[in-house]
């Protein structure tokens, strides 16, 4: 019964589930049907709040069909609603009418890691004080592995994934995104600071950098092995930003 | 590739880096040119974006609350109205009302 309850909750076409009653006699079918509009319509608005701007890129009507599209190929799996909406970005690249965005998937995915950055965990930077102490040594610098804050996410993009985010966060969207280059490449990296989420822009070669710090790479490993880009000013921003938890000596767990 | 990277360089970046991060907060880099405006929102009229399943927007109690904030267009905060705030413009931290 409570199978066939839930599979005909996503499916607006299936007949309503044989045995329900109603309380005042009215019919079953109309009820049910109330129901199961509201289910998909929460999802709806909740997938609405996390991605607003990839609503705003393609439209409320465009943006609610995918949506609902998505909701019911994956409803949820955790009752945690602020978590529904993983997945919504790979679904958005396979969405064929969506295929004429190319960027649509990556602007998904940037608002997602937001979402993930918002409830990830709170960690107390390293004082600068302290930071200076680690760095004494210079000779054991590039064995220096960072423990980075719990919110921080990088992405890699063909598109102008930040550009486009950013033009959404203006006064005047359109003058924005009229400005925005679709020719360009862009890497994000995300970081809770406090309790504001940034976004920064940031170069290719850094974002694989970030990478290879997060998947706990030394730091003269990470430096070497990625592309160029402009270490003083990228070490700088993670300091900044609060997003050095820790810096110690790599131990090999073996 | 960054074959050039030696503890040296790195030293020296780590330099570079550690003042960048004492620098005040105003040449941060931020994206959005925005600013979190303490005070000028209507009742129920806040902004809190956090996604789904977050239910702090709109949650104001009060016209013009003090902990309660909008984002506005950066440079605009504190000129505009509140009848509630000491000042008698918005504020870019939280502040006790004062009876109108």
């Amino acid at each position: 019964m409570s199978a066939a309850f839930a599979y005909t909750l996503l499916r607006p076409e299936a007949p309503c589930p044989a045995g329900l009653k109603t309380w005042n006699g009215s019919d079953p079918a109309q009820r049910f049907a109330v129901y199961r509009n509201n289910v998909i319509v929460s999802l709806v608005d909740a997938l609405a709040d996390s991605f607003p701007v990839v609503q705003a890129l393609v439209g409320e009507d465009f943006f609610r069909a995918m949506a609902a599209e998505f909701a019911r190929g994956t409803p949820p799996r955790s009752p945690v609603l602020a978590w529904y909406g993983t997945g919504f970005a790979d679904f958005v690249a396979d969405f064929p009418p969506a295929a004429g965005l190319p960027y649509l998937a990556d602007v998904a995915r940037l608002e997602w890691l937001r979402v993930e950055a918002w409830h990830a965990a709170d960690a107390d930077p390293l004082p600068l004080a302290e930071m200076a102490a680690r760095l004494a040594d210079a000779a054991a610098l590039p064995a220096l592995r960072l423990t980075l804050h719990p919110s921080l996410r990088v992405l890699r993009s063909a598109h102008p994934v930040v550009s486009l985010w950013a033009a959404h966060q203006a006064e005047d969207v359109s003058a924005a995104l009229g400005a925005v280059d679709f020719a360009d490449a862009e890497a994000a990296l995300v970081v809770r600071d406090g309790l504001d989420v940034d976004i920064l822009r940031i170069e290719a070669g850094a974002a694989e950098f970030v990478d290879k710090l997060l998947r706990g790479a030394a730091l003269g490993e990470a430096a070497q092995a990625s592309g160029p880009f402009d270490l003083p000013a990228t070490l700088g921003m993670l300091l900044r930003s609060g997003a050095i938890i820790e810096a110690a000596p790599a131990r090999r767990i073996s | 590739m960054n074959k050039s990277i030696t503890a040296a360089s790195l030293a020296i970046a780590f330099g570079t880096a550690m003042t960048l991060a004492a620098a005040p907060a105003a040449a941060q880099d931020k994206m959005a040119d925005k600013e979190k405006c303490y005070g000028v929102a209507m009742k129920g009229k806040n902004d809190c974006k956090a996604g789904a399943g977050t239910s702090c927007a709109g949650t104001s109690k009060i016209d013009y609350q003090g902990n309660a904030w909008s984002m506005v267009p950066k440079g605009t905060c504190e000129k505009t109205a509140s009848p509630t705030s000491p000042t008698g413009h918005g504020q870019l931290k939280e502040f006790k009302e004062k009876k109108a």
